[in-house]
């Protein structure tokens, strides 16, 4: 184990100072009105750091007790809660922290971003309707989270799928920039005829156009009755005409005869609603410098639209750009919402999901992942009791240095969070002995340094944990590893039935409950029985479901006993049966044909760790 | 947090005060109506508020009510459309309650006063949060949020940290009850077992030489101090003063008449040690924990002797359980109002209300039943007498006249009728009538024309409500002198054939009848301008689903027409962008369709490809069935976005749901058609086309099929059905 004997006495004051000023710590933030203001400030401060930290503050995260990530998950089921929560709840607050180490101090610059899915296109997007949990309601408004100012003035977004659909959507018209190569099918018949009949027209219209400059002092009537004859129009000020289309082929015709005119014509597609072209719009401009002086503008305007469509979406697509790790204290359940509200929908398996998560985030780190390298810690979760856990075992004093620290005032609180996050990441780091002294301002160094650490979700953890410390486990109730083909869930006993009533009570029933056995309730619906013995658990399965079923178990099957393998609970979770009570949910799955197994799935063998203190954790359901 | 919790309400407010201040200055000349905000109701003045309530329910001739939610329909394809069927739109209203929360009620009892010659109001507005006040069973409480409807709130102004910070809770009856059976069956519990329960509790092993040591320093101690006790007795009273505690953790106190030590200051590990020392060693002290407001007492009792100890036993518990008991009272919260508009049987009126009857149901007297009938008994169980202003303003035609072309939502209502308390003017065009007054209270303040111009702010909509209905009620003609009591004006017969109708739906007309659970498509004198629909027959309806999304709806109609006739379609009606109704023009078409889909899903061969409904199935996700199964989709508690996600996520994987109808029948006798095809008459030619097209799909089954009997059997088809149609 890793312990650091005393280094560096003179920190301890500051150390301790930061410690007390925990609870002030300032953060900037930000709302619609000053989103633009700080997306300029955030965009330096990232530039000139190593991490970004992130934290969310979501509107719920389970349904039912069943719903939450339990110590039975295997990945894909833990994906799987995770995506359901993601679909289901709303982000109403983003904190990032771009940060940087360098020895025992960090210097950081918090922002917490309020966030509200405001329809503000029209279109019923980002998200339609969203759920809240009343009690995550509850809390956040015992830490004062003030909800006027998030739904009034929280800023919204669109996800990167979401904005291709909306631009279609809204119809604006998009400017080419790039002349496309002349096709190389030669042009039929009615392809000359069509270029020949444009070609015309588009002349007819230049000259008609270069005329009417000349003569500027035409009568309204004169003007609006050549506009008539000629189907000009103005694009801004600068007249224009469109060429109905009915192919890209066309389109694409348009484009080359345009090319012989490429002086002083924009050509600008028109969008239909259905994601095609439905006629080009040619601009006349007056001179090469107006020409490039439009295209400028058209590109501004472009920008402006794509800004505001965006939203805080720019934060994550600045964040990806930069290409920086992120740290994150729950990451696939922070990254899961990520991917649906700024990406897009979330994949069905956790594989595709990765893939996808990777693309926009290559480097992800997992404080709770880096806990475990330290061994017994991986039973503190929350981030406050792992920093003083850390506080009381190693001597990793950090200085915390907050970019917006003159500005402390009332209603800065919030985020403080992903403060924490930083902090609790540099101790690790130093812990662990795995940031260099002096940060070196290259990525590819940190990111070497770190990789073995990074993109760890902590649901994939279950076989790195074994490698890195084998046989360590300093607590008496260690968790035993056992694979999910030994758990077996039961339902449909009686209601207000105990774990041990119900323990008590299989024991007699049967021969292969003669063995030591384990059980837990999962809700109140809902038991799990753990074998220790193998072949145990599909013996019992075989039991229940033969006819030869006798004795106490007989009649506990005849009262409604029924019981599944672990197969099931995935099933149901990736059939998305998500029930009030599991019993309900494994009820639905198992009258469900088997179409799942056979894609797969069973290759792997998951494991997962059994913990007897799950009986405990369920009391505070 | 503290100031966090008061600005937004001030803010508020003031900002309403304000507007509405700077609303009447431009609108009227005359001098702005004296305003202050009405009762708004939130935990910290709720007890208060339900008392005075509860006078003016008493007093009142009839209740307004009006809700705000966080939404309406909790997907697209939920909303109201002109293709649902009665049961439909029960569903719809059904979801809609059991999803979105409530999030302000606003109740204003109206008064006539005769003196006065006016009515008097107390607008209240509640701000109605379902926090878990206490532990219950059951999935956690969740709701929906709309996006939209959270984004129109906040454009009036709605306070949302009013709601969720000091919102009133609630638990429904049912909740109450599974409260207060957990609460009994505790009690039991621990009176069946009480004497044993004291010897079961496990006694804390003393491993470490502190907890020994601690141990016999309190034993030391607590019979010291029960000696002093004892030696006082003795000697009269007058020695208290002596036993002066050098340690302030021992404090000599008085519990239900009895002498008793509070224990100050000792860690939970300790306390469970003075607990075990107290119950080894004393057999007069019992250890008590005691519940109070805030925080929890432990004390050492000393008693006389063992039935005395059992009696303090016994009081304690009781004591414990009237906490809980009071507990759950206190958790019941905004429900007594709704208690009390029940208990008092006043009428109750409101606007379009169906959807605030839905919520109170569901929200506050149990789950919402499964069909509308059941529905509405259970309503009018506890709420004999409901009347909506939207079917009195429809219903007549003088009023409608009067309304013009206006829509009776109820902000242009309440202008137009009630014009001297909207603007503070008597409206120009004069009507027959006068307005009706209505004065104001609220607390101490008073005023015969206010207004605070709040709108959608669930308080004055309740107000509106009753303004317009006392307007309408003068405008039929009722004296408010002679009908000055509440169960006179529900007498009234020419406000009883409008009573206990609401709107099911409004974008249709359907009125449900509360007593009876009969429907009527709109009655009486109905509104004259609204656009009628001609009568949409459901059996002749296919619902499709899962095709291209580029598919447009008229392109549906020309791929329909083209195989089943041209004028087989009466019409479409996309319902989102994956889902549409089509209604054909009989219903055996229904089945036509489904038998022909299904066949050519069947058979992968040229002729498929070639069809002209190719083009609808084409991706091969295209789904359809009859309008029956839309009911089976809309009764499922998921809520996707897109049709055919939600068919989906409701477990629906076939691609054709065929009509059960004459299946059994036909396959009896599968070559009785061979014969019969020849034969003309119109009842065979019906019969028999049902049994033809179902052999289509036999045959096809069976994979025995060429094209050019495919070809065959869908000319035959519609050979018969061209003849049919002569």
């Amino acid at each position: 184990m890793v312990a650091l004997i005393p280094r560096r006495l003179f920190c301890t004051k500051i150390s301790r100072n930061c410690h007390q000023h925990q609870l002030q710590w300032s953060v900037k933030q930000v709302t619609k009105s000053n989103f633009n203001d700080s997306l300029h400030d955030f965009h330096s401060h990232l530039s000139s750091s190593d991490f970004v930290a992130v934290s969310l503050q979501n509107t719920g995260s389970f349904s039912a007790p069943w719903h939450r990530l339990s110590s039975f998950d295997c990945p894909e089921t833990t994906y799987l809660k995770a995506r359901r929560a993601a679909d289901r709840f709303q982000l109403l607050q983003f904190a990032v922290c771009p940060f940087t180490i360098s020895g025992s101090k960090v210097t950081a610059h918090p922002y917490n971003f309020h966030l509200f899915p405001r329809d503000e296109l029209n279109i019923g997007m980002p998200s339609y309707s969203f759920s809240c949990q009343t009690s995550y309601l509850t809390a956040m408004a015992q830490q004062g989270f003030d909800f006027n100012a998030c739904i009034y003035d929280g800023i919204s977004y669109l996800s990167r799928a979401q904005e291709l659909v909306a631009k279609v959507r809204m119809g604006n018209p998009i400017a080419i920039h790039h002349v496309m190569k002349p096709s190389s099918t030669p042009p039929s018949v009615a392809d000359t005829i069509f270029v020949e009949r444009v070609k015309s027209r588009v002349k007819h219209w230049k000259k008609a156009c270069a005329d009417s400059s000349s003569r500027k002092t035409d009568e309204a009537l004169v003007k609006s009755l050549r506009k008539l004859v000629l189907g000009g129009e103005q694009y801004g000020s600068r007249p224009c005409m469109t060429i109905d289309v009915c192919s890209e082929r066309q389109v694409q015709l348009v484009l080359e005869m345009l090319g012989e005119f490429s002086d002083d014509l924009v050509a600008l597609k028109i969008p239909t609603k259905g994601g095609g072209t439905q006629a080009v719009r040619v601009v006349l401009t007056s001179s090469k410098e107006d020409k490039s002086l439009f295209e400028r503008q058209l590109q501004n305007v472009e920008e402006e639209q794509n800004k505001k469509i965006r939203g805080f979406r720019e934060v994550i697509d600045l964040i990806s750009a930069s290409q920086k790790p992120v740290v994150s204290h729950n990451s696939l359940n922070d990254f899961s919402v990520i991917h649906s509200k700024f990406i897009g929908p979330l994949p069905l398996n956790m594989d595709e999901f990765l893939c996808s998560l990777r693309l926009v985030f290559p480097h992800v780190f997992d404080v709770n992942h880096l806990m475990k390298e330290i061994g017994p810690l991986e039973n503190v979760t929350n981030i406050p009791a792992a920093i003083s856990y850390l506080k009381n075992r190693f001597f990793a004093p950090i200085d915390m240095e907050i970019s917006h620290g003159a500005l402390l005032n009332e209603g800065k609180i919030h985020g403080q969070t992903v403060l924490r996050i930083c902090h609790l990441f540099a101790k690790l780091c130093s812990v662990l002995r795995i940031t260099p002294g002096a940060i070196q301002s290259s990525d590819d160094n940190i990111t070497s340094l770190l990789d073995g650490y990074a993109n760890s979700f902590k649901s994939c953890s279950g076989s790195s944990q074994e490698s890195v410390d084998g046989g360590i486990r300093i607590w008496t109730k260690s968790p035993r590893k056992v694979g999910c083909k030994h758990l077996v869930f039961l339902w449909g006993f009686r209601d207000s039935l105990s774990a041990g009533m119900l323990k008590s009570l299989l024991q007699g029933s049967h021969d292969v409950f003669s063995e030591e056995f384990d059980v837990c309730l999962v809700d109140k619906s809902c038991a799990i029985v753990v074998f220790l013995q193998p072949n145990l658990s599909q013996a019992f399965l075989d039991i229940m479901s033969s006819e030869g079923i006798s004795g106490s178990l007989r009649e506990l099957v005849s009262e409604g006993l029924r019981a599944a393998g672990y197969e099931t609970y995935k099933r149901a979770c990736g059939l998305g049966y998500w029930e009030a009570d599991l019993a309900s949910s494994l009820d639905k799955a198992s009258a469900t044909p088997d179409c799942f197994s056979q894609s797969g799935s069973e290759t792997n063998p998951s494991e997962v760790f059994w913990c007897n203190d799950l009986m405990i954790n369920l009391g505070d359901l | 947090m503290n100031t966090t919790k008061h600005w937004p309400k001030r803010a508020l407010i003031l900002s309403r005060v304000l507007s509405r201040a700077f609303f009447s200055n431009t609108s009227t000349s005359a001098s702005p109506s004296p305003t202050f905000p009405l009762k708004h109701v939130t935990r910290s003045n709720f007890d208060s508020a339900l008392v005075e309530l509860r006078s003016h329910v008493r007093a009142a001739d009839f209740v307004a009510i009006d809700l705000e939610m966080t939404g309406v329909t909790s997907a697209p394809w939920r909303e109201s459309f002109e293709f649902d069927r009665f049961d439909i739109r029960y569903l719809k209203v059904k979801d809609s309650a059991e999803k979105f929360a409530v999030v302000q009620f606003g109740v204003c009892p109206f008064r006539w006063d005769s003196l006065k010659q006016s009515f008097i109001a107390h607008p209240h507005n509640f701000f109605v949060f379902p926090r878990q006040e206490i532990p219950l069973d059951g999935p956690s409480n969740e709701f929906l949020c709309q996006t939209t409807s959270m984004d129109f709130l906040a454009k009036y102004q709605f306070d949302f940290n009013a709601c969720i910070h000091e919102g009133v809770s609630y638990l429904s009856r049912g909740q109450e009850d599974e409260a207060r059976r957990r609460l009994k069956s505790l009690y039991k519990e621990q009176l069946t077992n009480s004497s044993h329960n004291l010897r079961e509790t496990m006694d804390v092993p003393l491993v470490r030489v502190a907890d020994v040591l601690f141990t016999e320093r309190m034993k030391k101690r607590l019979s010291e101090w029960r000696d002093e006790l004892l030696q006082n007795r003795s000697r009269g009273p007058q020695d208290q003063g002596a036993s002066n505690d050098l340690n302030q953790q021992f404090q000599t106190v008085f519990f239900k008449m009895r002498p008793a030590l509070s224990l100050n200051g000792f860690t939970s590990h300790q306390l469970s040690l003075i607990r075990m020392v107290t119950r080894k060693h004393f057999k007069d002290l019992v250890y008590v924990r005691f519940n109070g407001e805030s925080s929890s007492q432990e004390l050492v009792v000393f008693t006389d002797s063992e039935s005395d100890k059992d009696r303090l036993v016994e009081e304690v518990k009781n004591e414990h359980y009237r906490r809980a008991e009071m507990r759950i009272h206190a958790a019941v919260g905004f429900r007594h109002v709704i208690d009390l508009l029940s208990s008092e049987n006043k009428l109750i009126v409101g606007h379009n209300c169906i959807l605030d009857i839905a919520h109170i149901h569901s929200k506050f007297l149990g789950p919402l039943p499964l069909t509308a009938e059941e529905f509405v008994s259970c309503v009018n169980k506890y709420f004999p007498n409901i009347i909506d202003t939207k079917i009195l303003l429809n219903a007549d035609n003088i009023l409608q006249q009067r309304m013009k072309k206006s829509s009776t939502s109820l902000s242009s209502a309440f202008s137009l009728l009630c014009p001297e308390l909207a603007h503070g003017f008597k409206s120009k065009v004069q009507s027959s009538q006068p307005c009706v007054k209505v004065e104001v209270h609220v607390d101490e303040m008073r005023s015969p024309d206010w207004n605070s111009g709040a709108k959608h702010e669930a308080g004055y909509d309740a107000f509106m409500t009753g303004c317009v209905f006392a307007q309408v009620c003068s405008h039929l003609g009722i004296d408010f002198q002679l009908y000055s009591t509440s169960e006179n004006l529900v007498q009234n017969e020419k406000l009883q054939k409008h009573m206990n109708l609401l709107y099911l739906s409004w974008i249709n007309g359907d009125v449900i009848d509360l007593r009876t659970g009969s429907r009527t498509a709109e009655f009486l004198g109905s509104n004259i301008l609204r656009k009628r629909f001609p009568r949409i027959l459901y059996e002749n309806i296919v619902l499709i689903w899962g095709f291209p999304s580029k598919l447009k709806p008229s392109v549906i109609r020309e791929c329909i027409c083209k195989t089943l006739g041209p004028t087989s379609v009466i019409s479409i009606y996309r319902m989102d962008q994956t889902a549409v109704f089509v209604q054909f023009s009989k219903a055996e078409l229904v089945s036509d369709f489904l038998i022909l889909k299904e066949s050519l899903e069947r058979s992968d061969d040229a002729i498929s490809v070639l069809h002209p409904l190719s083009q609808l199935l084409e991706g091969g996700n295209t789904r359809a069935a009859s309008y029956e199964t839309y009911k089976d989709i809309c009764e499922s508690p998921v809520s996707e976005l897109l049709f055919a996600d939600q068919a989906e996520a409701v477990g629906i994987k076939w691609k054709t749901k065929l009509l059960p109808s004459d299946v059994v029948e036909s396959q009896e006798d599968n070559h009785f058609h061979l014969e019969n095809a020849l034969d003309h008459t119109p009842e065979t030619v019906e019969k028999s086309k049902i049994r033809k097209t179902e052999d289509v799909v036999n045959d096809s089954s069976n994979k025995q099929l060429t094209c050019n009997e495919i070809i065959d059997t869908l000319l035959k088809v519609e050979k018969i059905r061209r003849t049919s149609n002569l």
